[in-house]
């Protein structure tokens, strides 16, 4: 009888386990490879082994693999790996493709089980960080330098930061902006004049609330602030004012972070916790002009370019962020799509020239002539976006302004850290735009935390 | 067989037993081939890892205790969503229980379309729990939702705004995951219901018992080992559960609906951080066994009619 209680209490626990088998399992597929990491990461630092392969890199037929995220709905990937196929005949490509919601964690999992993906793609600095951190993704430095047709002239200083300790990791595949959308037509049916360049965060707040009308399903928003911590931190951000890294900086987040919650209070943006809770998207309540201004990145302008022409269509316009500091146009501030050569990768040379040719002038006008702004800058660049309402018109004159500034800034730079920071921050934004807590005991928590990992 | 076939002799009584025995281990053998491979080598490797650091791309570095003082001396986000299992799980099961119970009671009568209504209130349980999440999230949508609709009309000025407060959330996710379980569990009951004899309930309604003195003395007691059982799947899975907050609000608003598995999947497998999360999930298991073990020793004295 005991027995058979003990045994049916071991029952009960193992199925209780079946949880933590799902995160033990994933960890032990890595573990039992745990010493060879040594030697991966080894080889990370090193990065030798990328260059000697350079070399042999000569017309075999080989097959790359590929990580990414989005790949079956968007077009410019297949324009582009199609062109690249043509360009070297004998490197086929193949895709792998993971859910873009997940992506960032799915591509440190896949990559401890040592995938021999030779290109990886990562949504983001931390994402970065944490797989360099890691020693899942090989130095750039040495195929740089042997590389004479390789520039990073071309990228205004972003391959300078995409560089940790010294050596670099990836090429920008693509860099966004962030920027005001706006609906002129929204905005000339209220007789209200268009933002402009060079607003304060209290003219932002004061031209929501004029534009902000009706009541219930017909209500329309002064404005639309996204659920991300950056859609807060980035003004502060490009003042150079707030740093992730230096907690110091962080106080400088509070003016922002009162203007915020006033027009949540007001009710001229929608509440934090409605959207996050509704899972809404931007980009719904702008196309359905629920919104007449958005702040948001500038792989905007590619969706507006696909969604806001035609019958139901709206023209729109864009203007630079507000800026309590009075920074004008010159700096931007954004993320970078970054493109690395995986540690475990069967075919570095020819993922080398995967990487130089999707961020290479070719890579550009694709992306370009979509509404993205690719991570290569040039003239030729600058001319497409100009160009862009004559294919679509409903987008603004002049787009090249906002495309690129004097100071491509990053929102997260990379640090080793980076990842644990930013799911504080993300946390911490959470508390505080649901009320959580107070502004100043949020900046506080915030503080303290984001120290506390710092110091490990 | 052979051997025994040559010499014509009848197996003995030792060998024909071991052989059963034999047979009967080769059944089990696969899936304990499976349970042990991926269950009890992953839970043994990660009890070793919960005194490790590793983020899956370093080596493994042996740090001691270190996880553990960590996690009840500094890390706010365990002791937050400990309490908010703990409420989650105490919450979900009475609750559950009751409504699975009392609606198993109501469909074990010869109502008309009973069997219309069994499959409807059985269908949140098959349906995927995405779709449910949906729906329920809609449903209870602060601002354009029909059950803040109906509370408006009502005269209520400002009702809750569910999942998007931090003192609501919980209770919400709550309601959903009582609502897809309950008529799985009622049909558990339904089952236990139809073995209570008839002649019970004759003989005390003879006796001019009214409903609720027969559901106290006859139906209650007959149904206990099924309680029972219902009891420990509800505790395991509410205490483990974490799909439901993964799919409706991510843990949020701020650390609102943060439970220890979601803690622990969100330091394996976006912070990197695989042995602190095993050391969680060594407390989560510890804590899991305790209580299943106090059920089982209390199950004798709860199923105390037999």
């Amino acid at each position: 009888m005991k027995k058979r209680r003990l045994a049916a209490g071991i029952l009960a626990a193992a199925m209780v386990v079946g949880t933590l088998a799902g995160c033990g399992g994933g960890s032990s597929s890595g573990g039992s490879g745990g010493g060879d990491s040594t030697t991966a990461a080894a080889e990370t630092t090193t990065a030798a082994a990328v260059q000697a392969e350079v070399k042999e890199a000569t017309g075999e037929d080989v097959t790359i693999k590929v990580a990414l995220w989005d790949y079956s709905n968007t077009e410019y990937y297949k324009t582009m790996i199609s062109a690249f196929e043509e360009k070297y005949p004998n490197v086929k490509v193949e895709v792998v493709e993971f859910t873009a919601d997940e992506y960032d964690n799915v591509i440190v999992t896949q990559l401890s089980g040592k995938q021999d993906f030779d290109v990886v793609f990562t949504k983001s600095t931390p994402a970065l960080s944490a797989l360099i951190n890691q020693g899942h993704i090989y130095a750039l430095d040495d195929l740089i330098a042997s590389d004479s047709s390789f520039d990073s002239a071309n990228y205004s200083g972003l391959v300078e930061a995409l560089a940790l300790d010294g050596n670099t990791y990836a090429l920008p595949f693509r860099y966004d902006n962030n920027l005001i959308f706006y609906n002129k037509d929204l905005f000339d049916a209220a007789g209200v004049a268009y933002p402009e360049d060079g607003m304060t965060i209290q003219e932002y707040h004061e031209l929501a609330t004029k534009m902000t009308s009706g009541e219930g399903n017909d209500k329309v928003y002064g404005a639309h602030a996204h659920t991300w911590a950056s859609n807060v931190g980035m003004y502060a951000n490009r003042e150079e004012k707030f740093n992730l890294f230096d907690v110091e900086t962080y106080d400088n987040l509070i003016p922002y972070y009162n203007e915020f919650l006033a027009m949540q209070d007001e009710g001229v943006i929608q509440d934090y916790g409605a959207l996050k809770s509704s899972n809404i998207h931007y980009s719904g309540v702008f196309y359905n002009q629920q919104a007449a201004m958005l702040q948001i990145g500038t792989w905007f302008i590619n969706m507006l370019c696909e969604n806001a022409e035609g019958e139901n269509g709206f023209k729109w316009g864009v203007c630079s962020l507000p800026s309590n500091e009075g920074v004008g146009n010159e700096n931007c501030i954004g993320g970078v799509t970054p493109v690395s050569i995986g540690a475990y990768a069967k075919h570095p040379a020819e993922a080398w020239q995967f990487l130089t040719f999707v961020c290479g002038e070719e890579g550009a006008k694709t992306l370009a002539s979509c509404g993205i702004i690719p991570g290569y800058s040039s003239d030729a660049i600058k001319e497409i976006f100009d160009a862009l309402p004559q294919t679509y018109v409903n987008a603004p004159e002049g787009l090249s302004k906002y495309v690129s500034c004097e100071n491509n800034l990053l929102e997260t730079p990379l640090n080793p850290k980076g990842k644990d920071a930013d799911n504080i921050y993300t946390e911490q934004h959470s508390a505080i735009m649901t009320k959580s807590v107070t502004v100043e005991e949020g900046i506080q928590q915030f503080k303290d935390r984001v120290s506390e990992v710092l110091a490990q | 067989m052979g051997k025994d076939a040559k010499t014509g002799k009848t197996p003995s009584k030792d060998s024909l037993r071991r052989r059963k025995t034999l047979v009967a281990y080769s059944f089990i053998l696969p899936n304990l081939i499976g349970f042990f491979l991926f269950t009890f080598v992953p839970i043994v490797f990660s009890l070793l890892l919960s005194f490790c650091e590793w983020d899956s791309g370093n080596p493994i570095k042996f740090v001691g205790l270190e996880n553990f003082i960590y996690m009840f001396s500094r890390d706010n986000s365990f002791w937050i969503s400990l309490k908010n299992t703990i409420y989650y799980t105490v919450v979900t099961v009475p609750v559950t229980l009751a409504l699975s119970l009392f609606l198993a009671i109501l469909m074990n009568k010869p109502l008309k379309g009973r069997v219309f209504f069994r499959s409807v209130l059985f269908f949140p349980y098959v349906a995927s729990l995405v779709a449910i999440a949906v729906v329920w999230m809609a449903l209870f949508n602060p601002d354009r939702g029909p059950v803040n609709g109906v509370l408006m009309a009502l005269g209520i000025a400002n009702p809750p705004r569910w999942a998007a407060s931090t003192t609501w959330a919980l209770p919400t996710i709550i309601g959903l995951t009582v609502w897809k379980g309950m008529g799985y569990y009622m049909i558990v009951y339904l089952a236990a219901l139809q073995g209570v004899s008839r002649e019970l309930y004759e003989a005390a309604s003879l006796d001019g018992a009214n409903t609720w003195q027969q559901f106290k003395s006859i139906t209650w007691p007959c149904v206990t080992p099924t309680t029972f059982y219902i009891l420990v799947l509800l505790m395991v899975s509410t205490f483990k559960s974490y799909d439901t907050m993964y799919i409706t609000t991510q843990g949020g608003p701020g650390e609102a609906t943060k439970v220890l598995a979601y803690h622990i999947y969100n330091t394996a497998f976006v912070s990197s951080k695989f042995g602190y999360a095993s050391a969680i999930a060594m407390v989560l298991l510890v804590i899991i066994i305790t209580i299943t073990l106090i059920q089982f020793k209390f199950e004798k004295r709860f199923t105390s009619y037999l």
